[in-house]
């Protein structure tokens, strides 16, 4: 019971990453109906940009902020520049554009970076703390603290701040939101540089889990594919729902069911399960199917 | 100074050229109706005007050229329009919808007073408030459109068949919320409308459209007892 | 007869003389030459097959290289745990992985391309830790290791007629075998595409309403697609088995299956010889690119390292974001828009200025 109590809590800490990573995904899905596939290499990306401010010197607690920062300016900066002049273009093309950018990105992090994976700093220690009598360390602890502050204050901004109201009204309706004055290209920018922010702390928070390196991010990005669809690929809130649904599902099956190695194959399994079931997910509104 | 411009406008979408030269001229604070049938370039000259279509000439907001101007520049710049379809934002509630009217205004007294007006003209937006836009019905969707557009603070409204679809009760009572807007705000108004005679009332001036050219132009008292441009464009 | 070979199209002049190329190839380059374009033509198999699923149906796998592996897997388990005759391994791979591929088509019918999108590149994601698990059936992570393939005695004997006594190796009768192969499987998609089915398909990418009130089966040519293309990459994996002797779960990452998307995109969806291209440059460019890049004296040697190191992710990666912007019918479509404007420039312009728009956009 406290081993299985101690796996559920080591879920959710997972859950939280992975629900960071599909809150990402489904920020830019209500931004412009796209599934980014480049969403975990740039979170990957950051997060060496991470490891380089600390490397340097740099406090863990400033260097997180100033990395999330610069997360936000590089997915702006990505989506003026590679994503804009083929907004209007259709979805295939789309995704086509984002599998290369996933691509490029792993390239150039390989380039710079190197493929030698590297452990990365964390500031929770590995000790671990007996509640109810499963032992739960502080770095769980601390990852589930962090992942919840930050989708609080997600939700906040779009549900709460006149920016965060300009930014869905462009992503639902942005001819409509055109005529009020709302800069449409301009909230699907910020849209794509709050995902990129929200997605490198899940980059920050999985590295100390797994050892940086480029493809850190491949089996993540899966694990949040299954959540955001599990949740309902528009809903923020069934990210997270999502999110740790599958982060619990992963760790009991991984510990009892499959064995580690096929984790990565639940996931997959949830996603086909979904999309074949229950397409919308569970908190995604019903849309016209056609044919 | 005119309030609103418009100097041989051509338009069109592809390679379908829909205004063949459209000149017209409208005053501060005044009532204009563009009248005209179905495909006379109606709603394509208000696309024109608020940068939604492309279009060559010269169109010329208090002065001010909008040429190359984006959709979101000119409306900063005090339109507002209310095109086909409302433009209600359905995903948001009926208050996101009246913030998202206001959103770019300083003056947070006024808004405030304004929201006052628009809950004492349309107090059935105020009950509804918190309820998603869609579930509006199609006369409450106009409403909160013309709300909307009024927390906005335009100089020019530009509104596109406002009558379309509703009980003529319905219309009738927006048709004098418009003109009490005009009044008390000094907005100029620039009215599209399928109901001739309803627009003629209102507006001080009309232009008659006819495939994309303005075939008729004149004070609407005048046009409405004109009864040969009443049977041939008007068809009352 | 001659007026009709005067009038023939210049692509089949241009097929003509790809032809002519492809079969004396390998008798004017080395052994490990040959091994190299038959890779080239294992792709272009591949390719084929997504082309006919992404440009002909509208449909999307970005797990095509799990479908590789099937078939490799297919073929190396028959050959070493079966001791199946090669030859016969490869339609059984084709088979196999066909069918998986349509029964896969069908919960596919009911995604939109979004969400294929997101499904077969989990798959192509997980394969490597699936196929790692029977390691019984599949050797693990060690993978399965095969002999190389002699040529049999009628290719042999020709081969040295032809170049004068040179004894012909296996990598060369390889060559050959794709060859036929790719050819054979070409066939069948021109004549696919150019008649009933390839018209309905095209109907349905355009339009699945529309296409369903003329009476086109939606479903069944959707999965029929997917089926098809599954089976060519099966096909391709089973020849890229052979080629390389040697299949291990690592031979097959998620990088293979953008591979070969690049692969169609770059030569252009819904276009015939676009495959061949598209295999090419899949195939040569990190090779070709990274060679002379070093090679060239006036780049700084830091900045061709940057090059060669950064390796094929980078380049693939700017290709499709570069091709995608500005050439998204890929190459092929680049040309053949361009002798296009070049005939009509040779007409004359007299065509010119039918559209009464100034060019003068007002908004983008």
């Amino acid at each position: 019971m406290q081993e299985f109590l101690q796996q559920v809590v080591s879920g959710i800490a997972s859950g939280g990453i992975f629900a960071s990573l599909a809150l990402a995904l489904v920020l830019i899905y209500n931004a412009m109906g796209l599934v980014n596939f480049a969403q975990g290499e740039m979170a990957m990306f950051a997060t060496f940009v991470a490891y380089a401010l600390i490397e340097n010197g740099m406090s863990y607690w400033i260097a997180l902020p100033l990395a999330l920062v610069l997360a936000f300016a590089g997915g702006v900066l990505i989506q003026r520049v590679v994503i804009r002049p083929v907004e209007r273009a259709p979805v295939l093309t789309l995704v086509i554009v984002t599998l290369g950018l996933a691509t490029l990105i792993n390239g150039l992090a390989g380039f710079v970076f190197g493929y030698i994976p590297r452990s990365f700093p964390s500031p929770f220690s590995v000790q671990t703390v007996s509640v109810l009598g499963a032992l739960i360390s502080f770095r769980d602890l601390g990852v589930i603290a962090v992942s919840a502050l930050v989708l609080v204050l997600i939700y906040l901004l779009l549900q709460r701040t006149t920016l965060g109201l300009a930014m869905r009204a462009a992503a639902h309706n942005p001819d409509a939101s055109r005529l009020l004055g709302v800069r449409v290209s301009w909230m699907l920018a910020l849209g794509w540089g709050l995902a990129s922010a929200v997605g490198a702390l899940s980059g920050i928070m999985v590295a100390p889990i797994l050892l940086l390196e480029p493809n850190m991010m491949q089996t993540i990005i899966i694990y949040a594919f299954a959540a955001a669809v599990l949740g309902g690929i528009e809903s923020p809130l069934g990210a997270v729902v999502g999110g740790l649904i599958v982060g619990i599902t992963v760790n009991l099956a991984g510990a009892y069911l499959v064995g580690g190695d096929l984790q990565l194959a639940v996931a997959f399994l949830i996603i086909v399960a979904v999309l074949v079931i229950k397409p919308n997910g569970l908190f995604g509104r019903p849309s016209v199917r056609r044919v | 100074m005119e309030l609103l411009e418009l100097e041989e406008v051509h338009a069109g979408y592809g390679p379908t050229q829909v205004l063949h030269g459209v000149s017209m001229k409208m005053a501060e604070g005044e009532i204009i109706s563009l009248l005209g049938a179905n495909g006379a370039g109606k709603t394509t000259t208000l696309r024109a005007i608020c940068g939604g279509v492309r279009w060559d000439g010269a169109i010329k907001l208090s002065g001010r050229s909008l040429h190359r101007m984006s959709t979101e520049d000119i409306v900063r710049s005090g339109l507002a329009h209310v095109p086909e379809g409302r433009g209600i934002l359905t995903d948001l509630t009926v208050e996101e919808n009246l913030r998202l009217g206001e959103h770019l205004r300083r003056d947070r007294d006024q808004v405030r007073k304004d929201y006052v007006r628009v809950f004492e003209y349309f107090p059935v937006l105020r009950e509804r408030r918190r309820l998603s836009a869609s579930t509006l019905s199609g006369g409450e969707q106009q409403m909160l459109a013309l709300a909307r557009a009024l927390l906005m603070r335009p100089r020019l409204m530009l509104l596109d068949e406002p009558s379309l679809g509703l009980a003529p009760l319905v219309v009738r009572a927006i048709f004098e919320i418009i003109r009490d807007i005009n009044r008390a705000d000094g907005v100029g108004v620039l009215l599209v409308e399928q109901n001739a005679r309803l627009a003629l009332e209102l507006s001080t001036h009309s232009y008659v459209l006819e495939v994309g050219r303005v075939a008729v132009a004149g004070l609407s008292s005048e046009l409405k007892g004109n009864d040969s441009v009443r049977r041939s464009y008007l068809g009352y | 007869m001659l007026a009709r070979v005067r009038r023939a199209p210049p692509r089949y002049w241009l097929v003509l003389v790809a032809a002519v190329l492809l079969i004396g190839l390998p008798t004017v380059v080395t052994s490990f030459q040959s091994s190299q374009w038959n890779l080239v033509l294992i792709f272009t198999i591949a390719i084929m097959g997504l082309n006919v699923l992404v440009g002909y149906s509208g449909q999307i796998s970005l797990g095509h290289g799990a479908f590789m592996a099937l078939g490799a897997y297919t073929t190396a388990i028959l050959i070493a745990r079966y001791h199946v005759n090669y030859l016969v391994t490869i339609p059984i791979a084709g088979l196999v992985t066909g069918a998986i591929g349509f029964l896969l088509g069908i919960p596919a019918l009911r995604l939109s391309a979004l969400y294929l999108a997101l499904a077969t590149f989990a798959l192509a994601v997980v394969t490597p830790s699936l196929i790692k698990r029977p390691e019984q059936l599949t050797g693990g992570v060690q993978g399965i290791g095969l002999v190389p393939q002699e040529p049999p005695q009628f290719a042999a004997a020709a081969f040295s007629t032809v170049t004068g006594g040179t004894q012909m190796t296996s990598e060369q009768w390889l060559y050959y075998l794709s060859l036929a192969i790719a050819v054979l499987l070409f066939w069948v998609a021109w004549n696919m595409i150019r008649h009933r089915p390839g018209r309905a398909m095209r109907a349905v990418r355009d339009g699945e309403v529309a296409a369903a009130a003329f009476g086109i089966n939606v479903a069944g040519y959707k999965t029929l697609a997917f089926g098809m293309s599954a089976f060519y990459a099966g096909v391709a994996g089973s020849l890229y088995g052979l080629a390389t002797t040697y299949v291990s779960p690592d031979t097959f990452p998620v990088a293979l299956s953008f591979q070969l998307l690049v692969g169609a995109v770059l030569g252009g969806l819904a276009s015939t010889v676009g495959p061949l291209l598209g295999g090419m440059f899949v195939y040569w460019l990190p090779i070709v690119s990274s060679q002379t890049i070093s090679d060239q004296s006036w780049i700084p040697e830091q900045i061709s390292s940057v090059f060669v190191k950064a390796g094929p992710a980078v380049t693939y990666g700017a290709l499709l974001i570069l091709i995608m912007i500005f050439a998204p019918n890929g190459v092929v479509g680049l040309i053949t828009s361009g002798y296009g404007a070049l005939r009509k420039r040779l007409r004359g312009a007299g065509e010119r200025g039918t559209g009464q728009m100034p060019p003068d956009p007002q908004t983008g």
